[in-house]
């Protein structure tokens, strides 16, 4: 955990990005607007606003969405079928990873297009705070002096190296990984 | 280079390259049709944006959404091209998608999609357009990347970028007693929203001096270049234009 970035600087800096990104007014954008059904946002518009979240934090987002990691952890159809849906393992993970109360009706499934449009401002600025929050109690020099230093990154303030986080994906892997030893979701 | 009376299409229109090659159509006196994916979003918004301002130039746009890899969209693409204007002159193979993953990593799914867009939907738009272009002695311009010839991490477009300049060659002969010439264009590193990607997926390409990034412009005038009678005697060739940047063994 860290404690010098707070979740209200973080949603302000999705918002900043997005705003960017689109060319919009921030100010128009909320906590809980879906990046692709309120804003418009396609593929490329995300890695844009990533790419600017990396920038202002120092941080390394997800390349790949959680679905994906899990296909690859697990196999390949595991949590998409041939068809695009998602598989009831999927839903599970969906339901574990996202506010259950902000989810549509998942009664008759999901398409795996339709899950991008589950992404809000709310759910990357939680996704960022994941990784602000792998900063080690310690810097690699031994020092315990995290600080703030240019802009919104974090650097040691004895030896002034940049904080080294976790990487998103490598996140997500951990994430599913702990999933699965928990509750063995995909069976071997 | 003018290309008054003439229809240009250019699939994947809405953004990047295929926004300057559509503006740069327009500039030189033909209408255009533009082309993008996805409905209700940002593509949609910007192919918008564009035709407005190629109807401000005096020329004619025609938007029409139609994914490539989709039989029928393309097949209703060049229906439209047909009804409104009765003629297209200048194909612009342009569209392109693809997951940034090391090649051998696509699962089953992503590897048929890649194909399916970036080689077979390619080679619809050709065969769908192929009356047309007949009837008016067109030109196809396929524009391909660098990653054709060079290694790029994470880059599994380059295959058919590879696979589509051998296609440009083919059709180069084969169409050549139906009155159509093909050639390609590759580009170096361009500054889009797909570079974006690249460059975090790329270390280092942040570090590309400026002089070696090629402005969407510059492809655009190469298209334009191969479309036009001064590139008669051109048939089956892959133009490229990266500012140098395969000349070298490092930057």
């Amino acid at each position: 955990m860290q404690q010098l970035i707070n979740r209200t600087d973080v949603v302000a800096a999705v918002k900043q990005a997005a705003a960017e990104t689109l060319r919009i007014d921030a100010a128009t954008i909320r906590p809980d607007h879906s990046f692709v059904r309120d804003l418009g946002l396609e593929s490329l518009d995300f890695l844009d606003i990533d790419y600017r979240l990396e920038q202002t934090f120092g941080i390394k987002m997800a390349r790949h969405f959680f679905l994906e990691h899990a296909e690859d952890l697990f196999g390949e159809g595991s949590a998409i079928d041939a068809d695009g849906r998602l598989t009831s393992q999927a839903i599970e993970l969906l339901k574990s990873r996202y506010d259950p109360t902000r989810l549509p009706d998942l009664s008759s499934g999901l398409d795996m297009d339709q899950v991008s449009g589950l992404i809000t401002v709310d759910s990357m600025s939680d996704a960022v705070m994941g990784i602000l929050d792998t900063l080690p109690e310690r810097c690699a020099c031994g020092a315990s002096a995290w600080k703030n230093g240019e802009g919104r990154r974090i650097v040691c303030g004895a030896c002034g190296a940049p904080a080294a986080y976790t990487n998103g994906d490598e996140l997500i892997r951990q994430w599913l990984t702990g999933i699965q030893a928990e509750r063995n979701l995909f069976s071997a | 280079m003018k290309f008054n009376n003439s229809v240009a299409l250019v699939t994947g229109s809405s953004r990047g390259i295929g926004a300057a090659i559509a503006r740069a159509f327009a500039r030189a006196g033909a209408d255009v049709v533009i082309n993008h994916r996805t409905v209700g979003g940002s593509s949609e918004a910007k192919a918008g944006e564009l035709a407005a301002e190629i109807q401000a130039l005096g020329r004619q746009a025609l938007v029409v959404p139609a994914d490539i890899a989709d039989r029928e969209a393309v097949r209703a693409m060049m229906a439209a091209v047909r009804e409104r204007f009765g003629r297209l002159d200048h194909l612009i193979l342009n569209a392109a998608r693809a997951p940034f993953k090391p090649m051998e990593r696509l699962l089953d799914r992503e590897l048929r999609d890649l194909v399916e867009t970036n080689f077979v939907g390619q080679v619809r738009c050709l065969r769908e357009a192929l009356a047309l272009l007949e009837t008016s002695g067109g030109r196809v311009v396929f524009v391909s990347s660098l990653g054709s010839r060079f290694y790029a991490p994470e880059y599994p477009l380059g295959a058919m970028k590879a696979a589509m300049e051998a296609a440009v060659r083919h059709w180069a002969e084969s169409l050549r007693p139906r009155g159509i010439n093909a050639n390609a264009v590759c580009g170096g590193i361009v500054r889009t929203d797909a570079f974006k990607v690249l460059r975090q997926v790329w270390d280092g390409l942040d570090r590309l001096p400026e002089e070696l990034c090629v402005a969407p412009e510059e492809i655009a005038d190469a298209v334009l270049f191969l479309c036009a009678p001064e590139s008669r005697g051109v048939r089956g060739q892959t133009l490229v234009v990266d500012r140098g940047l395969g000349n070298r063994l490092r930057f």
